[in-house]
């Protein structure tokens, strides 16, 4: 089945003060450049990252990544 | 730059730098068949050394311009770059020793197979980088 994540990160950082990239990777423990690779969709976090991201925002997964069915890669 | 994409162009930078003359001066100079052959040893020697020299000299000014990054743990996406990188280097690495190992004792002998060997994990450690390098480039993992 074809599909592609989708990811509202930049919004919820935007929303949250701009928070940048690299607070939110310490926040969560990974590098800002895992976070930059998450936010634009190129690396798909593991669930437990992806928790830890909905988290720090205090919203539920599903608000923060959505799964995007027929979408190309 | 990350800092293991850093430390990836490190390690392939330093290994072509060494291992290219090395190299090349073994193919136009080939080792005679006495054994043991000292003159090669202490040129194989003095490749490994200048490699490690360099690589060590290397991590010391990578730390020293980076020390936060460079204490900073390896987080999920860099152990699955690596995990992929070290993929591509084991399939290197296993058919060159298939070939060195299973083959070349039937037809070749003493340095020629032991200068095949070194090749082939002086080529897995450069597919291993740049393995690293292209997924850091390319934001995958």
């Amino acid at each position: 089945m074809s599909g592609v994540i989708r990811n509202k990160i930049r919004t919820l950082r935007f929303l949250n003060g701009e928070m940048s990239q690299a607070e939110l990777g310490q926040r969560i423990g990974l590098t800002r450049q895992t976070v930059a690779a998450i936010e634009a969709g190129k690396y798909a976090p593991s669930l437990e990252a992806a928790f830890r991201i909905a988290d720090v925002f205090g919203v539920p997964l599903a608000e923060v990544f959505e799964w995007e069915r027929g979408a190309p890669n | 730059m990350p800092y293991r994409e850093k430390v990836a162009w490190l390690s392939l930078l330093s290994m072509l730098a060494v291992f290219i003359p090395y190299f090349s001066w073994t193919a136009l100079h080939p080792p005679g068949p006495e054994i043991p052959n000292f003159g090669q040893m202490a040129l194989y020697a003095v490749t490994s050394l200048s490699w490690a020299a360099l690589l060590g000299i290397g991590h010391l000014l990578l730390r020293w311009r980076a020390p936060g990054e460079a204490k900073l743990p390896m987080d999920e996406r860099d152990i699955a770059i690596a995990h992929k990188a070290r993929g591509y280097a084991y399939g290197v690495l296993i058919a060159g020793m298939i070939g060195v190992g299973g083959m070349m004792p039937f037809t070749h002998g003493g340095w020629e197979i032991a200068n095949a060997a070194f090749f082939m994990i002086v080529l897995a450690e450069a597919v291993f980088s740049i393995g690293i390098i292209r997924a850091y480039r390319r934001q995958h993992a």
